[in-house]
Formats: C-alpha cells, structure tokens, sequence
C-alpha cells in the first residue's frame, strides 16, 4: 500500500464526494466531435501532399520500383547521403531499399547499433503506418522492426508510404493506434519560433522530410 | 497550504519590466493570435465553437471523476511494464525523481519541457545533488544559460534578439555564431545532441495522459521530447493528475484545439504517445519508465466547484496572448511559471492566497480570456471567486485582506445602500472637491486615490441630475 | 399603452455624467417612451461584488431589487457594466429556489442597456440624430462580452445623419480602467490606458464614443493628459448632440 497513493485518492475523492465505488458512467456523446468523410484517394492524396509541403516537406509520387531507385540516387546525391539507416520491415524489404542504397555507396547502418553510430547516418528510412491527409501527419508506431531512432537522429527523414496508409481522420488513425506501446505523428519536419519567432527547421529532429508514395511496389 | 514562498507583488514586479518588453510581447502573441485566427475561420466558427463545447465537457468529466482515471491509467502503465509513482507535493515529486535518478548513477539529465517541474522547482533540486539538468526546448535552453525562468508557457524566450542569443552563446557556450536564427538553431541543435546522447535520464511532462492505456501524450515541434523520451536509457514522466482524459477518441477534440490555439498550427511536428516501456527487448527506446502523478495542490482545487474548472487548462497559452495585461507587462511578472490568465488561477490556488492573493486582482475582467479559452473556462468567474477568498475566506481559505478593508468595504456598502447617506455623501464630495476642480477635472487627489490621479485627471463631481428631474415637474412622474 | 422604461441611473453616471442622464431621458421621451425614475435606487453593488465583497454586494443587490422589484416596465441603464451585473451576477448571490433568486431573475429578465433596448426592445437603429464629425468607438468589455453587444451601438452611429465612423484598431481591447484595478495597479492601468489613446489618436476621428461611464472617465482622462483635441462622449452625447424628428 503506497500511502502517498492513497492520501492524494482520498483527496481526490473527497473533493468530489465520491467513494472508492463511486460508477464511472461514460465520456458524455455531446463530447465527441464526428468522423470526416474522405475524398476520392487521388484528392486524398493531392491533400495529404499539399499539408506536407506547406510545412517545408518534399513530397513525390512513385510509379514503382524503378522510380524509386532513381529517386533514391538523386536523394543521396542532394542530401550527400554517406551512411543510412533503415526500419527493418517487410514492406522495406521488399522494396529492396537497403540494397538500392548500397549499390549507390551508402554504408547502412543498423539502427539497433550505438546511438552515437545512429546519429552519424544522414539519411532514416521509414515506412508509414497511416497518413492523415487532413493535417499532412505521418503515423509511425514503435517495435523492433520500426526503431523510433531512425526517423529521429538522423537529418533527413524519408518515409515511404502506400495508399494503403491512408487514413481518414484521428479517430481511424487512434482506434489502430492505440494498442501502441509508441507511436508519433509526424508533421513536417523539426521547427521553431523560439528566436524571435523566425521559423527555423532541423532543432532537434529531422530537418528535411521527404514522403514518397510508391504505387507499385 | 503548499511550500511557504515569499508573497508575489504583481505590481512591484510591474514595475520593473525593462522598457521594451510589451512591444516584444506584443509582437509575439499577435503572430500566434493572427495565425489561430486564420485556421478558426478555415475551420468554421460554429465547428470551433462546437469543438470548444466538447473540449469542456470531456475534460470537465475527466477530472469529476479523476479518481477513476487515475487508477485505470495506473493499471495500464503497470500492465505494460511500467513504473507508477504519486507525489502528494512539490517536495516529494523531486525526491521521487532523485530517487531514481541516484539509483542510476545518473549525473547528467535531459528534459523536455515541463511547466509541472518548473512548479516543483526540480532542476534546482536536481543541481543541489550535483546532477546537472539540461533543458532541451531550444527557448527554454536560451532561459535556463541565462539563469531566469520562462517568459510565456509555448515560447519562453520570446523576449529576447538573437543578438542577446548569440552573445549569450558566445558567453555561455564558447560558441561564436552570426545573430541569426537559422545559425543559433544549428549551434543549439549540435550542442543538445551531444547532451542528449551522453545523458543518463530522460525527463518529460506530459501534455496529457490518456487513462484508457495508460498513455502519456506529449506535443512539441522541435524534436525534443521524442529525443528525451528515446534515447537515454530511462525515462521519467511528471504530469499533473490534472492532465488525464479518458480515452483516445478525447484526443481527436483536443488536439484540434491545442496547436491551433496556442500557435495557429493545425497539429504540433511532433505528438508522441508513450504507453511504458518498449514492450520488446529488441525494441529501441529506454529501459526503464516511469510515471510521476503530482497532486500539488490540484486535489483540493478540485474540492472548490466555483474555481475547479482551473484544471480543464490544456496550457495552450490563447489567454496569455489575448489578455490586454498580459500584453502589457509579459510573463514574469506574476511570479509564477505558468503567467496569464491561466496562471493567475494556478498559482493564488496552488500556493494559497497569503503568497499569491494579489494576482486574482491583476486583471480588469475584460473578459477576452473566456472568449479564447479552448475548452470555456469561466475564468473571470473563477477570478471573481478567487477574489472573494482574499477579502472574505470560503471553505478552502480563511480572508487574507486586511480588516480595515473589509471594515471600510462595509461602511462603504451600508453608505451606499441607505438613500439619504448615499446623497448626502454625493453632496458633500461636490462641495468637498469643488476648489480642487480646474475646468471640469481635478489633477490631484489625496491617497489611495493619487493612484489614480498620478496617471490622468480624475472628473469633477456633478450629482446633479435628481434636482434636474425633480424640477422638471413633479407632476411628469407617472 | 405607451411603453414604460424604468431609469436605472448608475453611481458614476449620476456623479460625473449628469448630461448624459438628461440626454437619455429626453431621448427616450422623444421615442415615445414614458420615464420613470426609483428615487430610492443607489448603486447596483458591482465594485463590492468585483472586489470580492459578495456579502456587501448582496445587501446592495437587495437594496436594489426592492427599488426595481416593484416596478413595471423595462429597466435601462446607460451603462453596459452595471446592466451585467444585474443581470449575469445578482442570479448567483441568491441560493436558487429562494424568493430572492427568482426576483433576481424576474426583473434581470427586463433589465437592459440603452443601446440593446433601442435597437432590440424598440427596434430602432435612427432616431434622427445629427453630429456632423469624424467618430471612432471603443467597445466597453462588459457590454461587449457580458452583454453581447457589439453591432448596436455602432448600427444606431451610423445612422447619425453627417457623421463619419471611422474603425478603431484597438476598439475590443481592454482600455485599462477594470474598476479598483485602476488603483490597484495603477502603473498597469496607467500603460493600457496610454495605448488605447494612442490608438484613438492615430484615427483621426474628433471624438471617441463609449456606452460605459468607468471606460469614459479613464479614456477621458487619459485624452486630457495627453493634451489631445480628442474627445470623449457617450453615445447618448451624440444621439442628442441635434436633435432631429426620427
């Protein structure tokens, strides 16, 4: 028994004269806001699209493999990618994208390895678990193929999505989320108006983010 | 009654505001109130204004049946390997987080912000036990090398030119960078990395706490609270019980409202969800978490039905940006980390009204904060209220204000209230005042009220309209 | 049966703004309103009940249910800030249930500001006013948010024939006066009051209108000070300035 645990519920309680068996009667319906309606998937995606890059993300539609394998060339090539590391999940893998980048000279590192090693790589490849057109968020959950690490540490972030992802509101993207033992929602790269409220990018986390919705994978 | 501190006096502090800080104050809520204005109207005010009403409602049964909450978000963060702590004060939120600390070994620490660890005071606890504790929000690093505490709850160091940052880079930091935003953010950005890297504990508080799944939420847009939530290898949330909400679908209302109100965006970079630890060994993240409920007062501002609506606050900081004194004299004046209409509730009711009775009289009861509220606190009811405690005492306070005030208040009344005394006071003021008065205004009057006089003429008195009416013709009244 | 408006004057109207009484009684008999004026009435107790004196303001607020309590007719004030606190605060002081709180609602019920009676009750926004002059508004906090009163006072100068109402930037902020705020903490008061005449200042109008007698005598003062041409007015002041035929 934690005394300190019981004194602050007694308070609690008797604040609002309730007992240890007092009912919990459910959240109030005139405290739901409801569902949205999602557009077509093409309007879906022009929104989801338009959000990110408003927030000073890169955003690119993929007809496949072979386009992603340029794109990548040309990320590494703009962002002068030495060291990558990747999340390790099957949509990832089939994608090959750690194959592409060591073909273009990356080293790719793993991102269960020391976080200074982590923090070296330039470049966190992610997929996405829902996207929310609505705001332009990115839904990434946490688990030993999803290392939280890769969409932080490194300075650019490139997350690979399919229509799959796509959500239409929070509360979609909530009733999936929530048996998460972590998850964010990613809008936008790193900012700050801390200094004199200039909007600058890349504080903490990622400075650029690029989203790629691949087609056809 | 909380911690003894020493009694919070708004005006001297008013009085000691450096020249050019309502202009910066200014310049910075009118950014955040034109943006939130622009993404209100996008939304649609009767959306807005519904989202408002179901903020209230969800968060006012939250916290009416918070003993509910707490326990089932007790039973989750347990459930998934978590460690649940309860600090009744200040005091024992900072030995707890010591206390864990010290078990390992820990010297250097990372927060996130936390406006509940400013109110326990915990960096300096921390310091006193030689651990050094680095804030890791980009405007709370630049007030914590400064020494001084936060200026306003979402931008903190709003107040002050990058060439004041730049120089306090140089002086603090042995950093030589250009006065300019891009290149401080980048100084600060490699600086913390490294902090965060080498540190031994994570500390964070959280935005709100989610009591279905023991989640604790935290909002920020630099990065900095997933850093400090990941990488060290242990992680220590402090969140007022305040903050609980009962399920996700909660969210899908507050956060629309949260990052609209407080900086007019849609949603913040960045909003974590933290349910424990990571729930597989092979799972990046840290090893050990934990969860500090802090009551602090909160508990029994619960037990007041008249103010407890203090605790819906999501700490957005809409009020601050609105509120014509705040705008006029910025944050630190109210003595208090959290500063604003918000804080004038907190702070008098956390500390009690022999510290801090002043600052429920800090406001001309505009009104503008119950407008801009995001969740309708009745603020100026609860200041109303609150005010009524320091002169007269309810059930949670005994009457602070001196006697004499309240002796005077009530000669004052039974004047007022008697016909006859009420005119023959009248009268006797037009007499009393009529050699002071030039030209309709008198220029100066004796104390209290050269309060008012020191800063505009005060008007002559003219009761004359009762004999008007009465010489108009008796006969007139119906 | 002519309609009957109770004058509910207000402790600072009556001392320092007898004109504008007058003006208010000659207005309102001009519409066609019959006056009458509770001899016994005092103050409605808002600045014990704003300092948190409850208990005195109560007794006032019974003082001054018994004055309106029995009378007829509608209740009009020139003064947004008294007109709430009949009518949002004297419900709050009486227990609900009791024959006070149901007499504090009854007459709340008819208790209204000049300018939502004319342009609400009497559905007038032109009484054939005239004030040839350049005019800007500030808009008194508790009229504003208490009261919800925003567009009448502004709908009633527009129709003033030859006067030019000109926006005033600041006209929903706060201007500082906030009752014993003012001396409280003067130094703040004394600042917020400066911006709101600067503001006034940089509109060019000749006169600035408030429905308030706290806002007209900080603001007033404050002009003075300053040594502006600026002048401040009631509303009243303007709508009988010349008088016309409605």
């Amino acid at each position: 028994m934690d005394p300190a645990r019981e004194e602050i519920l007694a308070k609690v309680r008797a604040s609002l004269d309730r007992g240890p068996d007092s009912p919990a009667p459910p959240v109030p319906p005139m405290a739901r806001v409801g569902p949205r309606s999602a557009g077509s998937v093409d309007a879906e995606i022009a929104l989801l699209f338009s959000e990110i890059e408003n927030l000073n993300g890169n955003v690119r539609r993929l007809a496949g493999r072979e386009d992603l394998k340029s794109a990548l060339a040309k990320l590494v090539k703009v962002e002068a990618v030495k060291k990558a590391t990747l999340w390790t999940t099957a949509d990832l893998a089939t994608w090959d994208v750690a194959g592409t980048l060591k073909a273009l000279g990356v080293e790719i590192v793993s991102p269960q390895a020391d976080k200074h090693l982590v923090a070296e790589c330039e470049l966190g490849v992610t997929g996405v678990d829902a996207a929310l057109p609505e705001t332009g968020s990115l839904l990434l959950r946490s688990s030993p193929e999803r290392p939280r690490v890769v969409s932080l540490l490194p300075g650019v972030h490139l997350a690979i999505l399919t229509r799959a992802a796509l959500r239409a509101d929070l509360h979609q993207v909530f009733a999936e989320a929530k048996d998460a033992g972590y998850c964010v929602l990613v809008t936008g790269p790193s900012c700050t108006s801390d200094i004199e409220l200039t909007l600058t990018l890349g504080v903490h986390g990622p400075k650029s983010l690029y989203v790629w919705l691949l087609e056809a994978g | 009654m909380s911690q003894t501190t020493a009694p919070i006096d708004f005006r001297a502090n008013a009085q000691r505001i450096p020249p050019k800080m309502a202009a910066s104050v200014q310049k910075a809520t009118a950014k955040f109130l034109g943006n939130r204005a622009a993404l209100v109207e996008a939304l649609g005010n009767d959306l807005w204004q519904t989202l408002r009403q179901a903020g209230h409602d969800l968060r006012l049964h939250a916290i009416t049946h918070l003993d509910h909450y707490l326990e089932q978000a007790e039973r989750a963060v347990t459930a998934a390997g978590g460690h649940v702590h309860w600090a009744p004060d200040a005091a024992e939120a900072n030995r707890i987080v010591l206390t864990i600390a010290r078990r390992h070994g820990v010297k250097k620490v990372v927060k996130s912000k936390s406006m509940a660890t400013e109110e326990t005071g915990l960096n300096h606890a921390m310091e006193a036990e030689g651990i050094q504790v680095i804030e890791t929000d980009l405007g709370e690093y630049i007030v914590q090398l400064l020494g001084v505490g936060p200026a306003h709850i979402v931008v903190p160091a709003f107040h002050l030119s990058k060439e004041e940052i730049a120089d306090l880079f140089r002086e603090k930091l042995g950093v030589v960078a250009d006065a300019e935003a891009e290149r401080l953010t980048q100084v600060a950005r490699v600086k913390l990395r490294e902090e965060f890297l080498t540190a031994g504990l994570g500390i964070s508080g959280g935005n709100f706490l989610i009591a279905e799944t023991g989640t604790v939420v935290t909002v920020t847009n630099e990065g900095n609270g997933r850093m400090c939530t990941t990488i060290p290898p242990v992680h220590v949330a402090i969140v007022g019980i305040d903050k609980v909400v009962p399920d996700w679908e909660s969210l899908t209302v507050l956060l629309k409202l949260l990052a609209r109100s407080a900086t007019g965006q849609k949603i913040t970079c960045y909003t974590s969800f933290i349910s424990g630890p990571p729930r597989s060994p092979s799972e990046t993240g840290p090893r050990e978490f934990h969860l500090v409920l802090l009551d602090n007062g909160r508990s029994r501002i619960l037990g007041s039905p008249e103010t407890r609506e203090t605790l819906l606050c999501i700490r957005c900081g809409a009020c601050l940006n609105i509120c014509p004194v705040f705008n006029t004299v910025g944050g630190y004046t109210y003595g208090y980390p959290i500063s604003g209409p918000t804080g004038m509730l907190f702070a008098s009711q956390i500390l009690g009204m022999q510290a801090a009775g002043g600052l429920p009289f800090a406001s001309t009861l505009c009104g503008a904060c119950n407008d801009i509220c995001p969740v309708k606190i009745p603020i100026t009811d609860i200041l109303l209220h609150l005010r009524h405690r320091v002169v007269e005492g309810d059930e949670q306070e005994g009457a602070v204000a001196p006697a004499i005030l309240r002796a005077g208040a009530k000669a004052g009344s039974v004047a007022l209230r008697t016909p006859w005394l009420y005119r023959l006071g009248s009268t006797m003021l037009k007499w009393l005042q009529a050699p002071l008065a030039r030209d309709g205004w008198i220029s100066t009057l004796p104390p209290p009220l050269n309060r008012w006089t020191m800063a505009r003429p005060f008007p002559a008195f003219a009761p004359d309209f009762r004999g008007w009416w009465r010489s108009r013709g008796r006969g007139r009244q119906p | 049966m002519a309609i009957q408006a109770q004058l509910f004057i207000t402790c600072l109207a009556e001392q320092f703004f007898p004109g504008v009484l007058q003006g208010m009684v000659g207005l309102l008999e001009r519409l066609g309103v019959q006056v009458a004026f509770p001899e016994e009435q005092t103050c409605c107790g808002q600045p014990f009940f704003n300092s948190g004196y409850q208990t005195e303001a109560r007794e006032l607020a019974r003082k001054w249910l018994e004055t309106f309590g029995r009378t007829h007719g509608f209740i009009v004030s020139p003064s947004g800030s008294c007109v709430d606190m009949v009518c949002h605060h004297y419900p709050h002081l009486f227990p609900p249930g009791t024959p006070e709180h149901r007499l504090a609602e009854e007459t709340a019920a008819r208790t209204f500001e000049l300018t939502q009676f004319l342009v609400r009750q009497l559905k007038m926004t032109d009484v054939g006013a005239r004030f040839p002059h350049k005019v800007t508004y500030h808009a008194s906090c508790h009229l504003l948010r208490g009261l919800g009163v925003r567009e009448e006072p502004k709908a009633l100068l527009q129709n003033v024939r030859g006067l030019e109402l000109v926006p005033l930037s600041t006209e929903e902020t706060c201007c500082g006066f906030g009752g014993t705020f003012s001396v409280i903490y003067p130094e703040v008061s004394q600042a917020m009051m400066e911006a709101k005449v600067q503001s006034i200042e940089a509109t060019g109008a000749e006169v600035v209108v408030a429905c308030d007698a706290g806002c007209l005598m900080n603001i007033a003062g404050g002009l003075r000070k300053a040594n502006s041409t600026v002048k401040a007015m009631h509303l009243i002041d303007v709508l009988t300035a010349d008088r016309g035929t409605p």
